[in-house]
């Protein structure tokens, strides 16, 4: 912490309700002064924002930091750029990236070279390195950078809003983004009722995946009876290929924060829990540190800005269950028991954690609240579609090149996302569907990709909006095999209470096993038609509910691939190993052994330096000598 | 923990699992049963306590075995065999130790999508293990995890702390074999210097 944050923390302590605008005014001021000294010339001082999300900091955009500063240190620029570590910027396929502000310079893959070019040239003699920029070309030749290519530009970022653009480790630069303002407003100017009303207004529907309007489920909870109530943030992001949820936590903790004061303002509760996955150490350890300063601000705990409104939180770590993303199954855990979801009703509105009045929303849709309270519900719900409102992120993943968080108005369509947004496919093979919604949700297959995306228009194709994972699928992949990952995956999370769900999706998982392997019967396929409508008639909650969509949805959509699986023994998309015949080329074979020496079912033969042979009758599909070929020589048909 | 006694008394006691189990409470960190109590002390309450105190032990252990569960059982006034449901329930808490090296694959669906289940292939091959599995000389253990939100490297593993992306079946695979032979190498240098009676 520099000297300067400490004295702002002192100052801040116990300070009267109107001094957080003393403190957004002069910070803001201090800002500019050091931006914009020399406003139309070269900036003053320039930020060097190193992604810090979780993708980046895969790619090791950490050492890249560090090396940045020695680098500037080095080359006596301290002056003039200050290196900050933000939050994910969003490309995360082009990790690890840097964004050199005020100028909206955006460099990819940035290693070690880059970073001595980067400031050599870029910050030392202002030409930006042209060549590690962020660029797009366009099929009649232009060229665009950084913030002008589609991925940024046709961007509109409400819950993102500060997420790669300030530092989550510094209360003050959410504040000077008008952070907090809200909860100002909501403590001094408006009534609950008011606040209330505006979420209401906004349009605003849960991003978890039902897609409930937020201000109904405030009201129930504001309504119920009880001397304490409770807010919770679902931030246990089970959807395997979502990452919004992390994103935010990471880039933003503090707007979660403030959102779920203002609702424990508006229902009248004193605790919140947020109840976070525990293979997120980096939200975790971010939340919690934002959640230290808030207190130090005075913006949590007793007397709130000096307020008689009191309201604190903590946070819960998860232990690996995807069912607890079931609200009463999460609301179990936080008590410490197994995460088992009960029927519904109650609704954990009227009996949620200890049996009392709980509400309970979703990362993504908490931090909107700020942005909705300052802004107005007006704007809001200005943006999106006519029942779907806002915005909604999408973790766009699979066979696309820009693959990252993108933030997009509600209606758009899934062409735009996939072609524009994100650059298309790169294997140049066809765009063949889009899986949304994880495990739960359904296939969008390419000849719907004009349908504008919002909760009414999934629902009709028979996916859903889901959390927002959005995997785009080429021509290889199989959808008999994408179902059965799913139903691999849900057969596995599937917590056992009720027997449709646990029973019922592990038959389903056990047709779509053998017919992956070729072994598929005649009937399999009306098996999975009526036992997938009873598992989603009669499960418990909503695991088991929508675990069949996946294979309804691909059975309805590409019924064809299960047909030639089921009746032709062939893997259209070639992927499914079992229909497989794996040959040997003899121009490739180099008689190494190798494959002789995996093969489990010893079906290879050959000596030493002379062309391998593979017995197709003792052939078990398995796919192990593909693996170990050293020279690609074994094909797959 | 404030005194042994308590200690022996539910190792003697831990029939509830079989006698087998005290065998490994020798190898546990004596330190650990201090821990559980020193973090009751900090976090008081009930069965809201036993999910953090569980991370806190399973992080400093590595593992929860029986003793353990049953210690935290009597301290948070549960039945052991309500722990052992939060234990068995959960993905994270694993009752039997780990690896040294860690290898965790990444099946979330953006790698499973860039064919993740290569990568498993080759390890179970390499190391002649299960998913779920540890080799022999517990070197290595195999466990394949939801998403690790690296989607844009798909696909993707964690090698102890470290995040690999953008893996081919080949290059992981001859990584292993060269982490393989060099703790054979170390084995042997060690196995040399220590005299043999």
């Amino acid at each position: 912490m520099t000297s300067e944050t400490q004295e702002t923390v002192a100052e801040a302590r116990g300070l009267a309700p109107r001094d957080l605008a003393a403190i957004r005014e002069r910070l803001r001021t201090r800002l500019e002064a050091r931006q914009l000294s020399q406003r139309d010339a070269r900036p003053a001082q320039r930020d060097v924002l190193v992604c810090a999300g979780g993708g980046c900091v895969s790619s090791q955009s950490l050492s890249i930091a560090d090396a940045l500063e020695r680098e500037i240190s080095a080359t006596n620029l301290d002056e003039h750029a200050r290196v900050v570590r933000v939050g994910c910027m969003g490309l995360c396929e082009a990790g690890p990236l840097v964004l050199v502000s005020p100028d909206g310079t955006y460099y990819r893959k940035v290693d070690e070279d880059g970073v001595r070019r980067i400031v050599s040239e870029h910050l030392a003699e202002d030409r930006p390195v042209e060549d590690l920029e962020v660029t797009w070309s366009n099929g009649d030749g232009t060229v665009l950078r950084s913030r002008e290519i589609p991925f940024f530009a046709r961007q509109v970022k409400i819950a993102l809003r500060n997420c790669g653009v300030i530092d989550p480790l510094e209360i003050d630069e959410y504040i000077t983004k008008d952070g907090y303002l809200a909860l100002e407003k909501a403590l001094f100017e408006l009534t609950p009722e008011q606040v209330l009303e505006q979420v209401h207004r906004s349009g605003l529907r849960g991003r978890g995946g039902a897609g409930f309007p937020a201000g109904l489920k405030w009201q129930f909870v504001r309504e119920a009876e009880g001397d304490e109530k409770f807010v919770v943030c679902n931030a246990d992001e089970g959807d395997p290929g979502a990452f919004m949820d992390r994103s935010i936590l990471e880039g933003d903790p503090h707007s979660v924060i403030e959102a779920m004061t203002i609702a424990g303002l508006v229902i009248g509760s004193r605790q919140g829990y947020v109840y976070v996955r525990a293979e997120y150490p980096l939200a975790i350890e971010r939340l919690g540190h934002a959640l230290q300063q808030a207190r130090d601000y005075g913006l949590l705990g007793q007397g709130i800005l000096g307020s008689d409104f009191s309201f604190d939180l903590e946070i819960r770590i998860g232990a690996g269950a995807f069912v607890c993303g079931e609200e009463t199954a999460l609301l179990h855990s936080i008590e410490g028991k197994r995460g088992t979801p009960r029927p519904r009703p109650p609704f954990p509105a009227q009996k949620g954690l200890w049996g009392k009045p709980t509400l309970l929303s979703n990362v993504e849709t908490w931090t909107n609240v700020p942005a909705i309270i300052c802004k107005g519900a007006q704007w809001y719900s200005s943006i999106g579609s006519a029942g779907s409102k806002g915005t909604k992120v999408f973790a766009l993943a699979g066979s696309v090149r820009n693959t990252g968080l993108v933030e997009v108005p509600m209606g758009i369509s899934l062409r735009e996302v996939v072609e524009v947004i994100g650059d298309g496919i790169p294997s140049g093979m066809p765009f063949k569907a889009a899986q949304s919604g994880g495990p739960s949700g359904g296939c969008i297959p390419a000849d719907a990709a004009d349908v504008p995306i919002d909760y009414e228009s999934l629902q009709e194709l028979g996916a859903i909006m889901g959390s927002g994972g959005l995997i785009i699928m080429d021509e290889g992949t199989c959808m008999v095999e994408l179902a059965r990952f799913f139903l691999d995956f849900l057969a596995d999370e599937s917590c056992g209470k009720c027997p449709p769900c646990r029973i019922g999706v592990r038959v389903l998982l056990n047709v779509l096993d053998r017919i992956t392997k070729g072994q598929g019967q005649i009937e399999d396929l009306e098996i999975l038609e009526s036992l997938g409508a009873h598992v989603q008639q009669s499960s418990l909650c909503g695991l088991g509910q929508t675990a069949p969509n996946a294979v309804l949805s691909t059975l309805h959509h590409f019924r064809d691939e299960y047909e030639a699986h089921v009746f032709e023994h062939r893997c259209p998309a070639g992927q499914c190993r079992g229909l497989l015949t794996y040959v040997i080329s003899p121009e490739f074979c180099g008689g190494c052994m190798q494959c002789a020496q995996a093969c489990p079912a010893k079906a290879i033969s050959g000596r030493p330096k002379h062309v391998h042979h593979i017995d197709q009758n003792l052939c078990i599909h398995c796919g192990s000598c593909l693996n170990v070929c050293p020279t690609n020589g074994i094909q797959a048909t | 923990m404030s005194d042994a006694a308590t200690t022996d008394e539910i190792r003697e006691t831990s029939g509830f699992f079989g006698a087998e189990q005290a065998q490994i409470t020798e190898e546990l960190p004596p330190e650990i049963w201090g821990k559980i109590d020193d973090f009751l002390e900090s976090n008081p309450g009930g069965q809201e306590r036993l999910i953090p105190l569980l991370h806190m032990a399973q992080e400093f252990v590595g593992y929860l075995p029986i003793p353990i569960q049953e210690y935290v059982a009597d301290k948070l006034g549960l039945s052991p065999i309500q722990v052992y449901g939060v234990v068995s329930f959960y993905h994270f808490f694993t009752t039997t130790p780990r690896g040294k090296h860690q290898l965790k694959v990444c099946m979330g669906t953006a790698c499973f999508v860039r064919h993740a289940q290569r990568l498993i292939e080759t390890l179970e091959q390499t190391l002649e293990i299960d998913v779920g599995g540890v080799t022999e000389d517990r070197l290595f253990s195999l466990e394949q995890v939801r998403c690790l939100g690296a989607c844009g490297l798909a696909p993707a593993m964690m090698l102890n702390d470290e995040t690999l992306g953008n893996l081919t079946a080949k290059a992981l695979r001859k990584r292993v074999l060269r982490m393989k032979s060099k703790a054979r190498r170390e084995k042997a240098t060690q196995s040399s210097e220590t005299p043999s009676d």
